[in-house]
């Protein structure tokens, strides 16, 4: 029976030796701040600071936007979509913005396995809202992108600046309304019921555009 | 038993203990980095995409003509885009004798009594001759998934001979028209 109430002290005496191990030494790391503290001079200052953002979002202009679903397209075919690219943040960007498009998954359509063929993308800028109907710019147009494969700029590192983007650079609040075209080219001939390998035919996928824009270059303040 | 377990407690404690320690200072010795930023504003925007086909399938690809017997083949659309023409690939064999002829029309309701709604049909490219492989072309075309009929039409035929026939459609040339759309 004492030999058994002996076995249950040893481990709890451990445990408390541990225990007040890790207090003094906390309580020597506080010490020694403190002593630290202790020999320091302070002089206090302050400034407020807002720090800015920089947001770019983008919506349907008119119609369904990028929310849409091209289904069977052929060659020649032209499909617009009518987005606002708009600069919410509180910073001005650069000038300059850049595209790239995904497609997942990526196939001939847009990875260029298919020599000549594939999507295409153009995009145009109206100063007004697009008229859904007709497609047509009420205002005045500026390209700022003419009609470029998908296979060249589907990656992140092969995006492509866009020209001509006067609202988004200047400053914040300003829209662009933006027309994108999405072009299917292809040049092949289906022999006996059979198309050709690789071919553009039946294939479908899903588009990712994406806008990046830089914030503008960093200013120097003296006050 | 209860010895074990009161140990491996007190040893858990401690390491519990020791960790905590270690993230504590980890916490404190870790530069600040609030400001690695990367400094873009970046929209993305999705939208499906779907490509159609364009194909056609001949029903009865090799005729063997012993007389000058019509015979008739089905053309299938097959594909999922309309045409607005489609080739044909005509080759013809030497026959042993002779110097037969043939000619290629094109119906867009099957042959009766080798009249297509009562008429001639339409022709597709001009007279074939022997030993030869011709490509015709027939804006009679079949809708999507629908048929054409074509019947050759053989002359002067004296011994055997072979008319083998294929499909071709090129894009975007035998095409519908392209349509543009605004969504």
């Amino acid at each position: 029976m004492s030999l058994h109430t002996r076995t249950r002290n040893k481990p709890r005496r451990h445990g408390k030796a541990m225990v007040a191990g890790l207090f003094a030494a906390s309580v020597g790391l506080l010490t020694t701040a403190g002593v630290y503290a202790a020999l320091s001079g302070v002089a206090t200052g302050s400034e407020a600071v807002a720090s800015g953002t920089l947001n770019l979002t983008l919506s349907a202009d008119v119609g369904a936007g990028f929310s849409n679903f091209v289904g069977k397209m052929a060659p020649g075919d032209t499909d617009n979509v009518y987005v606002n690219l708009n600069n919410t943040g509180t910073l001005a960007s650069a000038a300059g913005m850049t595209l790239w498009v995904a497609g997942t998954p990526a196939n001939a359509l847009t990875n260029g396995t298919a020599p000549g063929e594939g999507l295409t993308v153009t995009a145009t800028q109206c100063s007004v809202a697009w008229t859904l109907a007709t497609g047509v710019c009420s205002g005045t147009t500026t390209p700022i992108l003419a009609t470029a494969q998908i296979s060249t700029m589907n990656t992140s590192g092969t995006a492509v600046s866009l020209s001509n983007v006067p609202s988004l650079a200047a400053s914040t609040g300003q829209v662009a309304h933006v027309q994108v075209s999405l072009g299917l080219v292809g040049t092949e001939t289906s022999t006996n019921g059979v198309a050709p390998t690789p071919t553009i035919q039946g294939l479908s996928t899903t588009l990712a555009y994406t806008f990046t824009e830089q914030q503008r270059t960093g200013i120097a303040t003296n006050q | 038993m209860g010895t074990n377990y009161l140990r491996c407690n007190a040893g858990r404690t401690a390491a519990a203990a020791a960790v905590l320690l270690l993230a504590g200072v980890m916490v404190l010795v870790t530069p600040l980095s609030a400001g690695a930023a990367n400094h873009k504003g970046i929209a993305v925007g999705s939208e499906a995409v779907v490509s159609g086909t364009w194909k056609a399938t001949a029903a009865t690809t090799s005729m063997t003509f012993t007389t000058n017997t019509f015979q008739t083949s089905m053309i299938t659309n097959t594909g999922t885009i309309a045409l607005s023409a489609i080739s044909y690939k005509v080759t013809i064999s030497n026959p042993a004798s002779g110097t037969p002829t043939f000619k290629v029309f094109a119906c867009a309701v099957a042959w009766v009594s080798n009249l297509c709604s009562g008429g001639a049909g339409t022709q597709a490219g001009a007279t074939l001759a022997k030993n030869t492989t011709t490509t015709v072309s027939s804006t009679v075309v079949p809708a999507v998934a629908g048929n054409v009929y074509l019947q050759i039409e053989p002359a002067s035929v004296t011994s055997s001979v072979t008319v083998t026939l294929g499909t071709s459609i090129a894009a975007p040339a035998q095409l519908r028209a392209a349509v543009k759309t605004n969504q």
